[in-house]
């Protein structure tokens, strides 16, 4: 009762809305004051490309690294958009394609185009090549292949002067002001973890895990996807990323926190609600009037459907009541005949022998009694209908009368039934009523006794529920006893009925007329399939479920002990299901309600996600965490590279530096700091700080890094390429790998 | 003219910083795995030629596989646990989940084990 009333206090949940569309479309602006020979930075991501000179602090263009391409029928000619400007279009929102294949550039037509719109919208008016030196970051070691295709796009496409390659999380930490220390680059595909001593990243210990803010995207679209399979919308990535950026944080103690998740205190704080727009549908409501005529019409239909069954009951009846006094005649006749008589005429009769016969007469009384038991018309007045024709003989009566006589012998032998039948009801009834009484006294004088009785019942109930279910599981499964032993049945049935030639009248005979074959003459033969049928029996489980809640009533009500609890629909609470918590948050769900039809529910998803950065296992991804590398490097690897020492580790562990935007998930500085800390021997000093700006310190590193000392001696130029080719490079401190 | 004609005629049009001789050379699609794979090949005819053990390759940077026993979450839900179906080894919290994971309709199973790269491939 509480829990109702709780029920009734708890405010629904905010739902909040998830964005219509991805990213809305922009202008992108153009860079008005270009120059000549100023460098040019590009940091060329996954996901996005920031874009500008470097006179200025920030880029002058930040857009997603996509295009859209299509034939825009209006104007019947090709249309290219970049960036944030495809989405001022509908039409191009489904036409969007990626140059990347995971890490790899796998299509260079969109990088040209790409970069033509970065040249562009940065004002580049040389003419004839791009009169500007060149700033890019790459993946770190990449395949020489990848780094050719870029370098005779930009030579030969752009016809640049010269070019510097580095990494992204590299030019962060330089941006940053950073020495000595781990970077740990988070990225669209990949998360790095870098050693740096003075400067000089030590990248032959450097590794990198293969998971970045792509794939943790695609499995929570993959996750939800499954979470909810007839979910009637789509959500797009974009949506999803948003998703993911917007409800996913890293928690501080994973292992505490994912096993709390789904109890109803925390779901209460933390399950986020998420709608999808939809239009509503408003359902067309029925007046008073109509609602009234539909129900007089179906009460109508189904009182003539009774009527049609009762009519079919009596006639059944009547013709088993013949039947029985038929035999029961025969069987009184036979006493009197000498043995031959009576194996002639049960021969005739289609009987094996005289047992053969009595078992038939026994099954004839049976069905008769549950027949008379049924409802066969309590309608019928009470004095007795007369038949006077009955009892005059046929010689006596005329064609017309002979006609009438054998209708009113039918009638009779209804209305005979029918009495039968009625004496048959009440005194069922009279021993129910009894039966209950005497249930009543017992209670009275023995009330545990009477509990512990019902309790039994009630377990003996339950059991047989179970077994059912349990039955009706073992069946799915061919090999089981279950479905063995339902084989053998059938098996030994099927032999049954070809042993012995059945009896009856040879005037049942079945559609292939063989008169051998008399199955279904008798009501009961059906039964068969009651046995061997796959442990359906719907009737009785209604039973069952009936008599369950009848008992559960009485016990309610005499035993104290019993309480709502302990029933048995209270056991299905949602409350107490831990896949609706999961499914449907910490309120009962309606599925006709049409905004919870189109809500997801993110709960456990929330610390699931950014978990994979320091679990990949979760993923499948058959790598070290972000942790255990950081642990791994700093006490093992770096001490035990040549020409370095346990004391570059300690000086490392003072500067541990987080960039990348996966690092924006909160918590997660915090989790990395207690999580080393727990590794680390004790004592150790250790600092984890994130970029100032995880998502631009590296095109800002780059800026910074492309006009200093640092960078002088460090570019490429184009007659170099020339002559060397693209295995050419330059160490720069920035990741530039020699391939 | 539309602002999406107006952006994409930019773009397409002359852009006066290309070199007016230069055309695009016609470039393979390559997929990742074939990427990665040209560059084993490559790296590996490189050290044969002269081996390079401080070599630095895209390869050679995969982190390696953690060596800390791993932690076991419910297909499901995602909760912590030990159990795991015999049927189709997806892991499972309770009861409840172990009848919706029994009673998995075909493929479906597969779909959750591919989260976790366990899924049976067929080549």
């Amino acid at each position: 009762m509480s829990s109702k009333q709780a029920e009734e206090e708890l405010p629904p949940r905010p739902a909040y809305p998830i964005p219509d569309f991805g990213p809305t479309g922009k202008l992108e602006p153009y860079y008005g004051s270009y120059e000549t020979g100023v460098p040019i930075a590009i940091d060329l991501g996954r996901s996005t490309t920031r874009f500008g000179l470097v006179k200025e602090s920030d880029p002058n263009n930040v857009f997603p690294t996509l295009i859209s391409r299509f034939k825009d029928r209006r104007v019947n000619k090709m249309v290219t958009l970049v960036g944030n400007e495809m989405f001022l279009d509908t039409i191009s929102k489904s036409n969007i394609r990626s140059a990347f294949d995971g890490p790899m550039i796998n299509n260079w037509d969109v990088i040209e185009k790409v970069l033509d719109y970065g040249f562009l919208h940065s004002g580049v008016s040389s003419q004839g090549r791009v009169d500007n030196p060149v700033v890019m970051n790459e993946v770190l070691a990449t395949p020489l292949q990848q780094r050719a295709g870029m370098m005779e796009l930009l030579f030969e496409g752009f016809e640049i002067p010269k070019v510097a390659f580095g990494t992204d999380c590299l030019f962060s930490y330089y941006q940053n002001g950073g020495s000595t220390g781990l970077v740990i680059g988070t990225g669209h595909d990949a998360t790095h973890v870098i050693p740096v001593v003075d400067q000089k990243p030590v990248l032959s210990i450097a590794k990198r895990i293969d998971w970045g803010g792509r794939q943790a995207t695609n499995y929570l679209m993959d996750f939800i996807g499954l979470k909810y399979p007839y979910f009637p919308t789509r959500i797009t990535p974009f949506q999803m990323e948003k998703i993911k950026q917007d409800y996913c944080y890293v928690s501080k103690d994973y292992g505490t926190e994912v096993s709390n998740y789904l109890s109803l205190d925390n779901l209460e704080k933390n399950d986020i609600v998420l709608e999808a727009p939809f239009t509503e549908i408003i359902k067309h409501q029925k007046t008073e009037e109509e609602l009234q005529i539909e129900a007089e019409r179906k009460r109508d239909q189904i009182k003539k459907l009774h009527e049609q069954a009762r009519e079919r009951r009596l006639e059944k009846l009547v013709q088993k009541e013949a039947d029985f006094t038929y035999y029961t005649n025969l069987k009184d006749r036979m006493k009197s005949m000498n043995k031959r008589e009576q194996i002639d005429i049960l021969r005739t009769e289609g009987f094996d022998d005289e047992a053969d016969m009595n078992k038939y007469i026994g099954n004839l009384e049976k069905s008769l009694k549950k027949a008379r038991n049924e409802d066969i018309g309590e309608n019928t007045s009470d004095e007795p209908p007369s038949f006077p024709l009955i009892d005059v003989p046929d010689e006596q009566l005329t064609e017309e009368q002979i006609k009438e006589k054998r209708k009113q012998r039918l009638m009779k032998a209804n209305h005979d039934a029918r009495i039968r039948a009625k004496q048959e009801k009440e005194l069922a009834q009279k021993e129910a009523e009894a039966a209950a009484e005497k249930d009543r006294k017992r209670r009275e004088t023995d009330l545990s006794g009477w509990i512990a009785e019902r309790r039994e019942k009630l377990e003996k109930l339950t059991q047989n529920v179970k077994e059912r279910k349990r039955l009706k599981e073992e069946l799915t499964d061919r090999k089981s006893r279950a479905a063995q032993n339902r084989m053998k049945n059938i098996a030994s049935l099927a032999d049954e009925d070809r042993g012995s030639g059945r009896r009856k009248k040879a005037g049942n005979v079945t559609i292939d007329n063989d008169p051998n074959d008399t199955f279904g003459a008798n009501d009961d033969d059906w039964a068969v399939y009651r046995d061997i049928a796959r442990g359906e029996d719907d009737d009785a489980e209604e039973e069952e479920q009936q008599e369950i809640l009848k008992i559960e009533e009485e016990l309610l009500e005499f035993d104290p002990d019993f309480t709502v609890e302990d029933t048995l629909q209270r056991q299905y609470d949602w409350r107490n299901s831990l896949i609706h918590r999961f499914l449907r948050g910490p309120r009962n769900f309606d599925p006709e309600d049409q905004h919870q039809q189109h809500q997801i529910h993110i709960n456990v998803e929330r610390i699931r996600i950014p978990e994979i950065m320091f679990q990949p296992s979760i993923a499948g991804v058959d790598q070290a965490g972000i942790v255990e590398l950081s642990e791994d490097t700093l006490l093992r690897r770096l001490p035990g590279e040549t020409g370095f020492s346990g004391d570059d580790s300690n000086e490392m562990m003072k500067d541990v530096f987080v960039t990348g935007g996966q690092s924006l998930f909160q918590n997660f500085q915090e989790r990395l700091e207690t999580d080393l800390r727990a590794v680390l021997p004790v004592g150790s000093l250790l600092k984890v700080r994130r970029a100032q700006d995880p998502l631009l310190d590296a095109w800002r590193g780059m800026a910074k890094w492309s006009v200093s000392e640092h960078s002088k001696n460090s570019y490429i130029s184009r007659q170099e390429y020339a002559e060397y080719g693209a295995e050419y490079m330059k160490e720069n401190n920035m990741g530039w790998v020699k391939l | 003219m539309s602002s999406v004609e107006e952006v994409s005629d930019a773009l397409n049009g002359p852009l006066v910083f290309r070199p007016p001789g230069y055309k695009a050379p016609k470039r393979r699609h390559r997929f990742l795995r074939q990427i990665i794979n040209d560059e084993a090949k490559r790296v590996q005819l490189k050290q044969q030629q002269a081996h390079d053990p401080t070599l630095i390759t895209y390869q050679s940077l995969a982190a390696p596989p953690s060596l800390k026993p791993i932690k076991t979450y419910c297909d499901i839900t995602g909760l912590p646990t030990n159990y795991k179906s015999p049927h189709n080894q997806l892991r499972y919290y309770d009861k409840e989940c172990y009848d919706i994971v029994k009673h998995m309709a075909p493929g479906v199973d597969q779909q959750y084990l591919a989260l976790r790269s366990a899924n049976v491939v067929l080549k």
